[in-house]
């Protein structure tokens, strides 16, 4: 047996006297696509920072690829070539072109000569149809684009682990489409991501596991299918039927 | 992919030309200025007064003059009504009166200016990482930073003059280093005073770059470490790339007040425009003439600050990034 491409085994996390993770453990494979739901404050964004050690847990650990990642020698830096991130808001670099945002990495963590690492830009703003769009600046780039070379940039370090934060959620609904289908030609091609969203339509059609989320704690992980028709936890239950309503008065 | 970059190159051309367009008057006046000021050096210090005599000025007094007393008498006997034109009289004197002494304040512009850059560009050079340590360094560095921004930016510039110049010995020391003091190369003074503008300047760069610094919003750092920059590389090449463009404005207010405060170094016997003024209208008790002269030249040097500095702030804009809108 192969080890899981992560883990997460009893971890814990708190702000002060606010415990936000208590004990959270799960494990996905290689090629993997899991979707993270929960309320608002359950720790989904919490758990997504402590995998790329935006945030130290407190006690537990994670391990990447077999490799315990929340030891104190990690190289952080390392760690971060390994796991791509795409934010809610985008975060974009503002002073750089689509282009410029997809080869920063390239350039000064990898140290790719400026040629190559444009050449290798393109081609992931092409995986993400934006290579018409190389030289814009985020500006002048609509949402939905904006999110595309996030995803771009990600990708172009060619990480083991993409985590993606509420990729839809700032985004105005017609333009969650286009993002959408970006990340279901990722989950196609493979490419392992921990996904945080309550873009149902993909969880359903993409995910391998849902995972939901609260209070720090998971309350139920499953397969979409066993989630949707048969949850295994009231709480679960009660909560999709309350996204159920939310997308319709929408 | 083309177009788009003939777009982006475009829009910055005509911003650039607005800007300029905006001012013929100034522009004007500035290119004179400096057209002036550079035949002048080249004459004075490259060539050795080869085109004109080194306290010769380049402009003949003899038309104001002859044109102030033509007004003059015109004045005289237009009676009472004629005193506008007896002002249009007085400005052809001033003209007249004022020109002998252009070729030496010339010189003192040069030490003004070389003054003011090497102070504010090396007080950048600090600035930066004094900014840097305030806004994202321990406990221990943000203390130190802040202390030398309060010690700069609170006692007097004349007092740091001072002291710099008599309680310390590097007017000693610079005294002894070769070359100080002969052919283009100023006196110990001067470097004195080049070394207290740029640590007093350091400190108010600090404050403008600080908070700009801090209007970059913290994704942007946080999206840096999360492709695997460390913190110093992603400030570097990103926080700083868009801080220092925010900073720019506040940036071009220090550059502008440098130009004036340099004018506190005559006090430490350098040479500049300002010392230069007050010591040939003691010679010549030409008050008035020599410091409305003096106070063209310091407005020529501001102007041309000024628009120097708008060039860059349109060279290095970038869409959606603070200053674009203006
Ligand atoms: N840096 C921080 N300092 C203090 N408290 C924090 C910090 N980050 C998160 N928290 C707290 O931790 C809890 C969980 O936050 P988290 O952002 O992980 O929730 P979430 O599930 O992502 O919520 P949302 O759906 O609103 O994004 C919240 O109560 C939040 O206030
Ligand atoms: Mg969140």
């Amino acid at each position: 047996m192969s080890d899981p491409l992560l883990a997460l085994d009893d971890v814990y996390k708190s702000y002060g006297e606010e415990q936000v993770l208590s004990g959270v453990s799960f494990e996905m494979d290689a090629g993997d696509v899991d979707v993270v739901i929960g309320p608002s404050g359950s720790g989904k964004s919490t758990m997504l920072r402590c995998v790329n050690r935006l945030t130290e847990i407190d006690s537990g650990d994670i391990y990447l690829d077999g490799d315990c990642v929340t030891d104190a020698d990690t190289d952080v830096n390392e760690l971060r070539k390994q796991v791509g991130m795409v934010f809610q808001d985008f975060n974009l670099f503002a002073h750089l072109t689509a282009l410029g945002n997809v080869t920063l990495g390239l350039r000064k963590v990898r140290g790719m000569d400026k040629a190559t690492a444009q050449e290798q830009g393109y081609e992931h703003l092409e995986q993400v149809g934006l290579s018409d769009q190389a030289d814009s600046y985020p500006a002048e780039l609509s949402g939905g684009q904006k999110q595309r070379v996030g995803i771009a940039r990600a990708l172009a370090m060619d990480p083991k682990l993409l985590l993606f934060d509420e990729p839809t959620s700032a985004l105005d609904p017609e333009l969650v489409g286009e993002v959408v289908d970006v990340m279901r030609d990722l989950a196609a091609e493979g490419i392992t991501m921990l996904v945080v969203s309550h873009e149902m339509g993909f969880a359903r059609s993409a995910a391998s596991d849902i995972i939901f989320l609260d209070d720090g704690r998971i309350v139920e992980h499953g397969p979409p299918e066993q989630l949707f028709q048969n949850p295994q936890a009231a709480r679960t239950g009660e909560f999709l039927s309350r996204l159920e309503t939310a997308h319709e008065e929408e | 992919m083309g177009t788009q970059e003939s777009t982006t190159a475009g829009r910055t051309l005509r911003a650039r030309a607005a800007g300029l367009t905006d001012q013929p008057l100034t522009l004007l006046t500035v290119a004179g200025f400096w057209t002036w000021l550079v035949v002048r050096w080249t004459n004075d210090f490259l060539l050795d007064g080869a085109l004109i005599d080194r306290n010769t000025s380049f402009f003949p007094t003899a038309p104001f003059e002859a044109a102030a007393s033509t007004l003059g008498g015109l004045a005289a006997s237009l009676g009472p009504v004629g005193f506008p034109v007896g002002w249009v009289a007085g400005f052809f004197e001033f003209l007249a009166a004022s020109i002998p002494y252009l070729p030496q304040l010339a010189t003192g512009v040069w030490a003004t200016i070389l003054l003011t850059v090497l102070g504010i560009a090396l007080g950048f050079v600090i600035a930066v990482p004094l900014s840097v340590a305030r806004v994202y360094g321990g406990t221990l560095t943000r203390s130190v930073a802040l202390g030398y921004t309060e010690l700069f930016r609170g006692t007097p510039l004349l007092a740091q003059l001072f002291v710099l110049y008599f309680a310390t010995p590097l007017t000693t020391i610079i005294r002894e280093l070769p070359a100080v003091g002969t052919g283009f190369i100023p006196a110990q003074a001067f470097w004195v005073a080049v070394i207290a503008f740029m640590l007093n300047s350091a400190a108010y760069q600090s404050e403008y770059i600080r908070s700009a610094l801090n209007s970059v919003p913290e994704g942007q750092l946080t999206a840096a470490r999360a492709i695997g920059l460390s913190k110093v590389d992603g400030i570097r090449h990103v926080v700083l790339p868009q801080g220092l463009r925010y900073a720019i404005p506040g940036w071009s207010n220090e550059l502008v007040y440098l130009i004036k405060y340099s004018s506190l170094a005559s006090f430490i016997t350098v040479r500049e425009l300002f010392e230069r003024t007050d010591a040939i209208a003691s010679e010549t008790y030409r008050y008035t003439e020599l410091f409305v002269l003096a106070g063209l030249l310091y407005l020529a040097l501001v102007l041309s600050a000024s628009l120097l500095m708008e060039y860059v702030e349109d060279r290095v804009a970038i869409p959606g990034l603070g200053t674009t809108s203006r």
